[in-house]
């Protein structure tokens, strides 16, 4: 079985209307991806940040998988959520990327968008906040039930990856 | 002489805790920790320690601290990678070493010389009594329980972030290849440290 380390960490966000942010993250991988160590989900804590328009968390990422074939390469979802002062929180944006497939150090910017309502939700989100939220999470890394969905670019999350491969060759993959 | 098949390989940091960018604060020093798995040994070098205290300078905000970080680590797995954690105090209006701050980052796994910025953050409100024992003097004790406190306790913890610290970094390992791990070659351009943010 060829194995692969993920080790590093979702650095932060920027780009979003408003600060004190958190994100939930997981990684979703295929039926052949067997998971050896580490958490595949988690939530990071909410960063307000004094100084800059960016939120950092640098959460670390530590995972172990093994695998027996090339397809269902783990993905990383992200959602991005906003929390104010009073506790409430509110969604800021889904993503995912792909986790790259080549050892060695990657800094991946992971892209978000929001789901857009009606005009009228679109009208009571400015005032009182909330909106449409996905009811499955299988939709943020998944193409399958997009269809008819409008949605609105929101910001950026950036993630530094290094990967470490292991057997790959022996099995005749090439990265 | 045989060469027999290594079971363990290396892990050789070299690198320093260059300085710190941060606004408000001045006069700090830090204290840093390696947090690592089941798996890893150091072997060498030391494992946490101390700087000296720092002041900015009269041009700029910058704080330097040139604090050499040498260490060997050993292991098995590249599970539970070493990661630093570095935790900032300076004085408050009494005089007493008040924390400034937290940061934590895994150790590269390329060999290039990696210019790691910390994004560096403190709690603003403890909810739980754990958190708060966690903040201690102890430097290993904080530290690790900062790292390892889990996912259940950053859910519910706020904090701002309000300075970079930035630590240089350069890895070499030892028989990574021979036990079958590829970690590759970086194509990334290493963070310029952003000091001209004053």
């Amino acid at each position: 079985m060829a194995e692969l380390h993920i080790i590093g960490q979702i650095v932060g966000a920027s780009g979003f209307p408003q600060n004190s942010l958190f994100c939930k993250w997981g990684v979703h991988a295929g039926g052949a991806w067997r998971l050896l160590s580490g958490l595949k989900e988690g939530q990071t804590q909410v960063d307000n940040p004094q100084i800059g328009e960016t939120a950092y968390w640098s959460h670390p990422i530590d995972l172990h998988y093994a695998t027996k074939g090339l397809q269902g390469w783990p993905k990383i979802h992200l959602q991005v959520w906003h929390q104010d002062s009073f506790g409430r929180c509110q969604l800021h944006g889904y993503g995912y990327c792909h986790v790259p497939s080549s050892p060695g150090h990657h800094r991946v910017n992971c892209v978000t968008w929001r789901p857009l309502g009606t005009w009228q939700e679109q009208l009571a989100h400015t005032f009182v906040g909330g909106g449409p939220q996905l009811r499955s999470p299988d939709t943020i890394y998944s193409g399958a039930d997009r269809y008819r969905l409008h949605t609105e670019a929101m910001g950026t999350v950036e993630l530094e990856l290094g990967i470490i491969m292991s057997r790959f060759d022996k099995f005749g993959v090439e990265s | 002489m045989a060469t027999g098949n290594p079971s363990v390989f290396l892990l050789t940091v070299n690198g320093q805790i260059e300085g710190a960018n941060f606004p408000e604060y001045d006069n700090l020093y830090c204290k840093y920790c390696y947090v690592y798995g089941h798996d890893w040994t150091p072997t060498s070098g030391l494992d946490e320690g101390i700087t000296q205290i720092t002041c900015k300078g009269s041009q700029s905000n910058k704080l330097i601290w040139n604090f050499p970080l040498e260490t060997t680590f050993k292991s098995t797995s590249p599970s539970g990678w070493p990661q630093l954690v570095v935790s900032v105090y300076g004085p408050d209006v009494f005089g007493n070493d008040v924390v400034r701050g937290y940061g934590a980052t895994h150790i590269p796994i390329t060999p290039e010389l990696m210019l790691q910025l910390y994004f560096l953050s403190r709690l603003s409100i403890m909810y739980l009594l754990l958190l708060y024992q966690a903040f201690t003097d102890h430097p290993h004790v904080c530290s690790r329980a900062h790292v390892e406190t889990s996912e259940v306790h950053k859910v519910i913890t706020r904090v701002r972030s309000q300075g970079f610290v930035t630590v240089s970094f350069q890895i070499m390992t030892k028989d990574m290849k021979k036990l079958g791990y590829d970690t590759g070659t970086s194509n990334t351009q290493p963070y310029s440290a952003d000091w001209s943010a004053d």
